[in-house]
């Protein structure tokens, strides 16, 4: 486990480029979840969305080539939601805006399991924002979820 | 935990695999070769997902590419008794248009006579 996150209950976790490492994602956010009081139903939205925008950074930002990292955040900046924030060096990627398919009606399943295809229509249905950012040199992509009051 | 795969062979020829865990990219991984094993002799397919926690899209995959390789032999599947989140990212998908979705035991082996 990266160092920074011995920290397993760190609220920011950093990822090698490699899918294996993903394994690191659920116990992290499971804790969270207890940490931030988020809801079963909840918690598995982010761990799905988290789990859609980091494979993709892996396979399609980094091309699936080890060797990069990737850093997710959790912060709450009211009671009302938790947002995680995903941090790469990668080429330019929007999910948010960009023209990946967004307009386009899903005519059959399967455009759901191309790698980089629906998942990202997942995403964008189960998370409550998302806002992305170009960075110098990498991408930032910010996803919310709304708490119970 | 590790994902989890149990087949039960079923009367009338019907193959039950049971998934039990969090069908994330790890658990998907964990299945995979057995679930392709499976497709390649099953004809009819029940995938009980009642102790299914998680599905993300790569589970999704390892449910839908077997489905897929039984339906091309002229074969049936459905899907049985996911909860209601597992349930809502099979439906967002439109998954259930390809695989029909029962919580009814007796109904999930109907659908496959």
């Amino acid at each position: 486990m990266p160092a920074e996150e011995t920290a397993k209950h760190a609220s920011r976790l950093t990822l090698k480029s490699q899918l294996d490492d993903m394994a690191l994602l659920w116990p992290w956010v499971e804790w969270l979840g207890v940490e931030y009081a988020i809801p079963a139903d909840t918690l598995f939205n982010v761990h799905l969305c988290l789990e859609e925008a980091i494979s993709n950074v892996i396979r399609h930002g980094y091309d699936g080539q080890p060797g990069s990292t990737l850093t997710v955040e959790c912060t709450s900046p009211d009671a009302r939601e938790v947002v995680f924030t995903i941090e790469d060096q990668a080429p330019p990627f929007d999910p948010v805006s960009g023209s990946i398919m967004e307009d386009q009606p899903a005519t059959s399943p399967m455009d759901y399991l191309r790698p980089g295809g629906r998942g990202i229509l997942l995403m964008r249905k189960f998370a409550h924002s998302l806002k992305y950012e170009r960075l110098a040199g990498g991408n930032r992509l910010a996803i919310g979820f709304s708490l119970p009051q | 935990m590790e994902m989890e795969l149990s087949t039960e062979e079923m009367d009338g020829g019907i193959t039950r695999v049971a998934l039990d865990g969090r069908m994330d990219i790890a658990g998907a991984a964990a299945v995979d070769m057995k679930m392709n094993l499976i497709a390649g002799s099953a004809k009819k397919l029940l995938i009980d997902l009642q102790n299914v926690t998680f599905l993300g899209s790569m589970g999704l995959r390892s449910i839908v590419l077997p489905a897929r390789a039984v339906h091309s032999k002229g074969g049936k599947v459905v899907l049985f008794a996911p909860n209601e989140m597992v349930e809502g990212v099979l439906k967002a998908s439109n998954i259930d248009t390809l695989l029909p979705i029962h919580h009814d035991l007796s109904k999930a082996i109907e659908a496959l006579q």
